[in-house]
């Protein structure tokens, strides 16, 4: 199998959670011999050829994160720029975002249904995860640990060509969680991920406090 | 105050909101975006960890930022794309990052970032042209979340009448 991949993130390469989830599941998707094209919605550069493998080939796999609900701005104006296809091409998705629970991503996948056959595509699925903000803030084997799982998935792609398995469904995880779990998620949060977060801020050079209000109470 | 940002070039839409609001003494503000230059967010998140609540990109939509800080409505008028706003109504939206915090908290629920500002707008969505109008409302209903506020629905661009009822 041979599949054009597309990193849907506007955040460069070098930062993009998206790359990094793509890098692992792109190692399973390899192992038994498939190979694949990537191109970077970033680098405007690189959407004339984006474009020209959209039309040329079958097997298309768009990754991205979750922006408001639905697709990035910038992911929404390439695609403004392509012609349908004559449903003769299968169209995948990697959607991933900041929020852990599965609910949260659910809007965003309806969407991404109907945007395969907008483009004259066939739908092949869409492989649903949250909680994947973290990547960009981790290093070494903790992030491993968060892309890991990917590269299982990667093997099912390549050998499924869709996301449609009972395998996938599972890898969204909890749709909500119950009430103990998130008692016990804000108790953590207050207690170590607010320090994690001031001390992130420092190491980027933030001089305010992470709530200040620069705009005023009510702005303007 | 009500605030209206247009982000189609088409500016009969706003004209007919201006003369309908104006009949009906309600406050509101007009943005025309055509002429701003308004970038696409690029994820950078300094927003929330270098500069909180100040956009690294210095360009135009500022000026809508602060205004969508302390209105009580704001309505997105939109052209379409498959079945969906297209990309310049869209970037309103990933725009608004720095109106809310990193900070985490349970909503109805949910995880959702805490709000940076204690007034924020019911959100409604302006429509021009072919779009699943369905799917629009579900996604208004969630887009509404950031704010911690209430949809106040979708209308098509000849169903002026029908927003502006739900202008106040
Ligand atoms: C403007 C903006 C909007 C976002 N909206 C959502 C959202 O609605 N739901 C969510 O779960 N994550 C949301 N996120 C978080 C990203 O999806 C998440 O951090 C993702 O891992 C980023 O991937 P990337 O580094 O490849 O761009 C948003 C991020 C940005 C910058």
């Amino acid at each position: 199998m041979h599949a054009v991949i597309m990193n849907g993130s506007p955040r460069v390469r070098k930062h993009s959670n998206t790359d990094r989830i793509l890098a692992r599941f792109l190692q399973g998707m390899t192992e038994d011999g498939s190979t694949f094209e990537q191109y970077e919605i970033s680098d405007r550069k690189q959407w004339e050829r984006a474009r020209t493998a959209f039309q040329h080939n079958d097997r298309i796999l768009i990754a991205l994160p979750l922006y408001v609900e639905n697709i990035p701005g910038l992911l929404m104006e390439f695609l403004e720029t392509l012609i349908p296809r004559g449903g003769d091409a299968t169209l995948s998705f990697i959607l991933q975002g900041g929020f852990a629970e599965g609910a949260q991503l659910r809007c965003g996948e309806a969407y991404l249904e109907m945007l395969a056959g907008r483009l004259g595509c066939r739908y092949g699925g869409t492989l649903v995860k949250g909680d994947n903000f973290g990547i960009r803030l981790t290093e070494g084997k903790e992030q491993e640990r968060i892309t890991a799982p990917y590269r299982e998935m990667g093997r099912v792609y390549s050998r499924e060509g869709s996301f449609f398995s009972e395998e996938c469904r599972k890898f969204t995880g909890p749709e909500t969680f119950p009430f103990f779990t998130r008692l016990l998620i804000s108790v953590v949060f207050r207690m170590i991920a607010r320090k994690r977060f001031a001390r992130a801020a420092r190491a980027w050079g933030a001089t305010r406090p992470l709530d200040d209000r620069p705009y005023g109470g009510r702005g303007v | 105050m009500v605030l209206l940002i247009n982000t189609t070039d088409d500016t009969g839409v706003t004209g007919q909101l201006r003369e309908l609001l104006e009949k009906t003494g309600t406050n509101f503000e007009i943005v025309q975006t055509a002429g701003m230059k308004i970038n696409p967010c690029m994820g950078c998140n300094h927003c929330w960890l270098r500069t909180p609540g100040i956009c690294s990109i210095r360009d135009d939509y500022e000026t809508v930022l602060k205004r969508i800080i302390g209105a009580g409505q704001m309505w997105v008028i939109t052209d379409t794309a498959l079945g969906f706003m297209d990309h310049k109504g869209k970037n309103i939206f990933d725009r608004i990052l720095p109106i809310t915090t990193m900070y985490l908290h349970f909503r109805n629920g949910q995880m959702r970032h805490v709000p940076r500002y204690p007034v924020l707008p019911d959100v409604g969505i302006i429509f021009r042209g072919e779009a699943d109008r369905a799917y629009l409302e579900r996604w208004t209903e969630r887009a509404a979340l950031n704010f911690e506020r209430k949809a106040l629905g979708v209308f098509r661009s000849d169903e002026i009448r029908e927003a502006v009822a739900c202008m106040r």
